[in-house]
């Protein structure tokens, strides 16, 4: 707990890390409580369509006189599990295989290097929507996807972390040392390898959102009835001459989650930095 | 009488680099011995394979006339025999672990009782004027001196009857380079050390060695008493090597011993 007490303080003197502190707390607040506190969020009412936002329905309702704060809390609660779900996949697949690699050398290195390259030389919408196309819509297959899209990136430093720390100085005086080699990986390279892989993730978490907004603003992600936000904000652009509403709260809902987790990770990139560390005072 | 070291035409080669060309290398137990020579002519490769971090492709070394196996059964058994201050002591501490956490761990190679690894190495401290609470410290929070007198107590808790010191002085300032090297020669005296000291510094093996070794591109080109190589050198390496040593240095360094 020592290790981690000290970061978390950094962030908290870090004023972008302390707002995106502030704003991931929020939003995992609004995921976790928003359902518990409204209606149902499929539930259609078509009298009440295009409300604007009142003690009843906070954020208004849409098209078909659904509450949009539930939705938008549904919404959120899908965006949050889809890529912390995502990233932990890749992070855990990416760090077997990129580890595996940097320690066989040869041509199981090369090997799994191309097939990262092969990958990452795709956009990864393009590929994602390819993929969702092929095997069809649905949950899984976009959890599928998305994970390895995000697998290479995991893999690659993995490797590259391996690499350079098999030639460090420290490495070779705990082998001087005469250390056992199954102490050695877990006190001496697990630490350095994952910290990396952690901040790597938490700066990958508001793209994984933003990618699941942007299959499921054409279509090919979270399928109706179920919310998400990028739906949210299509059903909303659709009907955007007749109210605004829907549109605004999964809207900033979106911005808030993605500049939150943004600032966080970068916080945190800067407070796992052993040398960078108490830089705020 | 048994050599401490014993390396007979030892070769490495790496890519297009021969690192080691036929080394052949005595060293006598409890000497303190030099090995001299520009950046890049294999000083540190030879401190490396002395201590089983790099294989040799042909040739063989033993330690106390123990011959020695390869790989990590190697570096086992050398374990207890040699220790290594290492070129930078700062990155040779391992980043997320405290110093205390890091002197443990040479107790558990020994299995030595931890109440017993910390009275030696509160003594260790002392005798190397590191104040004690620089256990619970990382290795970013204490000096470059500080880290090498961490370095240095780590090697001496292991009891090695070897100690390498690669570029010992490096980075430090001449007056505690002199406490350093004072340092290095009384604990060789109470404790029957082997110590082989690395250098580009001529100077510092000067000083201190009683034989010395001068490499070049892999070779050794010079061995023998450090009076004989230094005052009298036989090789054309050798010359060169002492003609481009400003000599104010040798005054400058030697005030500062006793």
């Amino acid at each position: 707990m020592d290790v981690y007490l000290p970061i978390l303080r950094d962030i908290w003197r870090s004023p972008t890390g302390r707002i995106g502190l502030v704003l991931v707390i929020l939003i995992l607040l609004f995921a976790i409580l928003g359902p518990v506190f409204s209606v149902a969020p499929n539930k259609i009412a078509v009298q009440d369509r295009f409300q604007g936002p009142s003690l009843q329905h906070l954020l208004g309702t849409d098209n078909l006189g659904r509450d949009l704060f539930s939705r938008t809390a549904q919404g959120t609660r899908a965006a949050l599990a889809i890529s912390l779900i995502v990233v932990a996949l890749s992070l855990l697949i990416g760090a077997i295989i990129g580890v595996a690699a940097g320690m066989a050398g040869g041509w199981i290195d090369r090997g799994v290097i191309v097939l990262f390259d092969i990958i990452s030389a795709y956009p990864a919408v393009i590929l994602a929507m390819g993929l969702i196309a092929l095997y069809g819509v649905g949950f899984t297959n976009l959890l599928l996807v998305v994970t390895l899209l995000f697998i290479p990136q995991f893999g690659r430093m993995a490797r590259a972390q391996t690499l350079s720390l098999r030639h460090q100085p420290f490495i070779d005086a705990e082998r001087v040392l005469g250390l056992p080699m199954a102490k050695l990986v877990w006190r001496h390279f697990l630490p350095n390898v994952l910290g990396p892989l952690i901040v790597l993730a938490s700066m990958n978490v508001p793209v994984v959102i933003t990618i699941e907004a942007g299959l499921s603003f054409i279509g090919l992600g979270v399928q109706p009835p179920q919310a998400s936000l990028g739906s949210l904000i299509r059903d909303g652009y659709v009907f955007l001459n007749q109210s605004w509403w829907p549109t605004i709260g999964s809207a900033i809902t979106l911005a808030l989650a993605t500049l939150g987790s943004t600032l966080f990770g970068e916080a945190l990139r800067d407070a796992a930095d052993p040398k960078l560390r108490g830089r705020h005072k | 009488m048994t050599a401490a070291i014993s390396i007979r035409d030892a070769k490495l080669r790496f890519g297009h680099t021969q690192a080691l060309d036929s080394v052949t290398l005595d060293v006598a137990p409890r000497d303190c011995f030099g090995l001299v020579g520009e950046s890049g002519s294999g000083k540190t490769t030879l401190m490396r394979v002395i201590l089983g971090l790099e294989r040799l492709q042909s040739g063989s070394i033993r330690l106390f006339d123990a011959p020695l196996k390869s790989g990590s059964a190697g570096i086992a058994q050398r374990t207890r025999l040699v220790q290594a201050i290492f070129q930078d002591p700062a990155a040779s501490l391992s980043p997320r672990r405290r110093i205390g956490q890091l002197l443990d761990e040479v107790g558990e190679v020994l299995g030595e009782a931890r109440d017993s690894i910390r009275a030696r190495q509160a003594a260790l401290f002392q005798r190397l004027g590191l104040p004690p609470g620089t256990v619970d410290k990382y290795p970013y929070q204490i000096s470059g001196g500080q880290a090498r007198r961490v370095a240095v107590a780590r090697a001496l808790l292991m009891n090695p009857r070897i100690l390498i010191a690669d570029e010992p002085t490096a980075g430090l300032d001449v007056s505690v380079q002199g406490d350093l090297l004072n340092l290095l020669q009384e604990l060789r005296a109470d404790r029957d050390l082997t110590l082989v000291v690395v250098s580009h510094n001529l100077a510092v093996v000067r000083l201190i060695a009683d034989a010395a070794a001068v490499m070049h591109r892999g070779r050794i080109v010079e061995q023998g008493p450090a009076a004989q190589v230094f005052d009298g050198p036989a090789a054309d390496y050798t010359k060169r090597l002492l003609a481009s040593w400003p000599r104010l240095r040798w005054h400058a360094l030697g005030s500062n011993l006793e």
